[in-house]
């Protein structure tokens, strides 16, 4: 017993030694610190302090985004080719307006800056179908991985794990798959097939640009659906069952209504990452053909930065439009939280 | 009216044996309560009666067929959760309706019967809410209507009043009680709380780890237990049980217990040496004067209550014994009492702990 204590004595002061040291730099910190924060507080009042606080974060976030968002605002009222401000011309909102300059807006090929509105209309047709695809493909996984099947454990990673691959990595992974060489079409030659040349065909560019971007992030779909899945309590279901209801009925009349919240939260989530497509594809298929896989994003950096003409003013003009979409979007986020909140 | 028979119910999960082979005859129109500890297994024993758990062997008849194979949705039972179990999203009355548009009932008999059975509950003014605005306990109305409109041969209630406040579970059980007299439908009841057990039952069923240890009349577990389990959990509080060992004395027995000895008369099934269990409880216990005694013992705790006092005390060599006593009495801790087990209400049990006798005077 003796001994015990004189060991644990031992532990509990090597401990105390371990603490002692560690916190003769906090005591030096705090030392500092404690002077110039009494004066402060006594300058701004106690109630005041919590903004002090956040002040170091907030101009942060000021400096590297709030700022930004101005300057990007004034980029687009200006013109030319310079890269600083203060040598562009204020041209208004010319951007914009030639931007919006089109014969029809159902045709591209009528508007003075058609890749823009190509850019727009392949972006929408990539956020609907991949959007929808991904929502369904998501919520049949979910509740598949929500049952209690073989491997359940092995499957709910499987379908995680592209979620973690950075977005170029998963762009070449399929590249080495389709490219004219690719395992693909090295499969289809071995069976008797025909190559396909995927990214010459503009159907077949978007549908793997599609295909590719649900594989890499329905996992986290899933994950947010598998969740709300397994909020909704067992008993809602064994009560279902002995209220002699069908299976069908159990889902669209139980599951689905109380799934509802995290599915709208789903919905609009992968809206706004849908909207903001660019890296996988442009690794992918490089806008191409033509500018058949070529979003908006991918029009505001070429426009901006890759052209040999480097034209800020428009790109920044397609940024502010972009972002009052997103901003919109935004908005149906955090209404689509709150009501799963308030469920 | 509808008859419930297990014959011989089995059930593992894996390799653990929860149920070990129960038979039981629920009688038509009979509320009958299955009551034990926790993990005992009633509850399993409830959902095998909905059909929310198979079997793994046995059967299980309902008006005489056998509805093992059947799915829950067909037995024709209702069953109310412990956790009520209402559809969160939907009202009171489509909560009440919708085992009803299942059956794609008419509107107009669904209309009536969640509007009879609302009144019946009085959760008419309700009909509207969500279950989120709702009490405990209305919740807990609208769960029993839900399983009331759909008139079911018989109702299964997992302890449906654990959820609720002390006060609340007082006023439902009464309420409960009534409704089983107006409906006349099998119940079948599952609470760990003997309390329950003994107010609403026709029959109660003990069980312990699997299997039945009795069944009864709440009344006849109480004045007849077959066994120390049933002695011990039926009752409250519980049942004094003393190991003693059995020696001879003139014209009878002594139990002996410590530095006490117990005298009982000549008993059938008992011989000197035995070792036994004697069990008398807490209101079958008088305080007398030192020359009636059985017992001296030390009070440990006075629980006074007004109307009725409890001593918890020890005498030397036993376990503390609990003594009821109506009326105020003015004794303190640390005082010595004189204690006299009433002899008719005494039970003597082996040392299996099965009974030997209920009574134990001539």
């Amino acid at each position: 017993m003796a001994h015990n204590s004189t060991a644990q004595s031992d532990e509990m002061s090597l401990g105390d030694r371990f603490n002692a040291v560690a916190a003769w730099p906090m005591r030096i910190l705090f030392g500092l610190l404690d002077r110039p924060f009494r004066a402060i507080q006594r300058l701004f009042g106690i109630e005041r302090m919590p903004y002090i606080f956040l002040l170091p974060n907030l101009a942060f976030f000021g400096l590297f985004v709030v700022v930004p968002l101005f300057i990007n605002f004034a980029f687009s009222a200006t013109g030319g080719t310079n890269l600083f401000l203060a040598d562009r011309p204020f041209v208004g909102t010319e951007q914009y307006r030639y931007l919006a300059d089109c014969g029809s807006y159902l045709d591209p090929s009528t508007c003075r800056e058609d890749r823009f509105w190509r850019g727009i209309y392949n972006t929408i047709t990539f956020v609907v179908f991949q959007v929808a695809f991904m929502v369904l493909f998501s919520l049949v996984t979910a509740l598949i991985l929500n049952r209690k099947i073989r491997g359940r454990g092995f499957f709910r990673a499987a379908f995680f794990f592209p979620v973690l691959l950075s977005p170029v990595v998963v762009a070449l992974i399929w590249k080495w798959i389709l490219l004219r060489d690719g395992v693909l079409n090295a499969g289809l030659t071995s069976i008797g097939l025909d190559r396909i040349l995927f990214f010459v065909d503009p159907t077949w560019s978007m549908f793997w640009a599609i295909f590719v971007s649900i594989w890499a992030h329905m996992g986290f779909y899933t994950l947010i659906l598998l969740a709300g899945l397994q909020a909704i309590p067992p008993d809602l279901y064994e009560a279902a069952e002995m209220d002699g209801t069908k299976r069908e009925r159990i889902f669209w009349r139980i599951t689905l209504p109380l799934l509802w919240p995290n599915l709208l939260v789903v919905i609009v989530l992968a809206l706004i990452k849908a909207v903001q497509i660019f890296d996988e594809v442009f690794v992918l298929t490089g806008g191409g053909p033509g500018t058949a896989t070529q979003f908006i994003v991918q029009y505001i950096y070429t426009t901006g930065f890759s052209n040999q003409v480097q034209n800020f003013g428009l790109a920044a003009a397609a940024s502010v439009v972009l972002g009052v979409v997103l901003f919109a979007l935004t908005l149906m986020q955090l209404a689509a939280s709150r009501r799963r909140e308030d469920n | 009216m509808t008859e419930i028979v297990l014959k011989n119910i089995r059930k593992a999960y894996g390799e653990v044996d929860v149920i070990h082979g129960i038979d039981l005859n629920v009688e038509s129109g009979k509320f009958v309560v299955f009551v034990g500890p926790s993990g005992c297994g009633k509850s399993t024993l409830l959902r095998i009666i909905a059909g929310l758990e198979g079997v793994t062997s046995g059967e299980v008849l309902i008006d005489g067929h056998i509805v093992n194979d059947e799915p829950a949705s067909e037995r024709g039972l209702a069953m109310v959760f412990q956790s009520y179990a209402l559809y969160p999203h939907m009202s009171v009355y489509k909560n009440m309706a919708f085992g009803l548009e299942n059956s794609k009932m008419p509107r107009e008999e669904v209309e009536k019967r969640v509007n009879d059975a609302a009144a019946m509950l009085q959760i008419t003014q309700y009909l509207k809410r969500r279950p989120k605005a709702l009490s405990g306990g209305q919740r807990q109305r609208v769960a029993i209507g839900r399983a009331i409109v759909r008139d079911p041969k018989a109702f299964l209630f997992d302890e449906p009043l654990s959820n609720l406040d002390a006060e609340l579970r007082v006023t439902m059980r009464k309420e409960l009680a009534a409704l089983h007299a107006k409906l006349g439908g099998t119940m079948i009841y599952v609470t760990h709380d003997q309390v329950e057990a003994m107010t609403l039952a026709n029959t109660i069923v003990v069980l312990n780890a699997g299997r039945i240890e009795q069944v009864g009349a709440p009344l006849d577990l109480y004045n007849n237990p077959q066994n120390t389990f049933v002695a011990g959990f039926i009752g409250s509080p519980r049942m004094n049980l003393v190991e003693a060992t059995v020696e001879r004395s003139d014209g009878g027995f002594q139990l002996a217990a410590g530095d006490s000895h117990v005298s009982v008369p000549n008993i059938e099934g008992i011989r000197e040496g035995h070792h036994v269990t004697f069990g008398s409880r807490p209101e079958h216990i008088e305080i007398v004067d030192e020359a009636d005694a059985d017992i001296v013992a030390s009070v440990d705790l006075s629980e006074q209550l007004g109307g009725e006092t409890y001593l918890y005390c020890t005498p030397e060599g036993m376990p503390q014994l609990t003594v009821h006593q109506l009326g105020q009495l003015p004794i303190e801790r640390g005082q010595n009492i004189h204690l006299r087990l009433n002899r008719a209400c005494m039970h003597l049990f082996d040392s299996e702990g099965n009974v030997i006798v209920n009574g134990v005077s001539d």
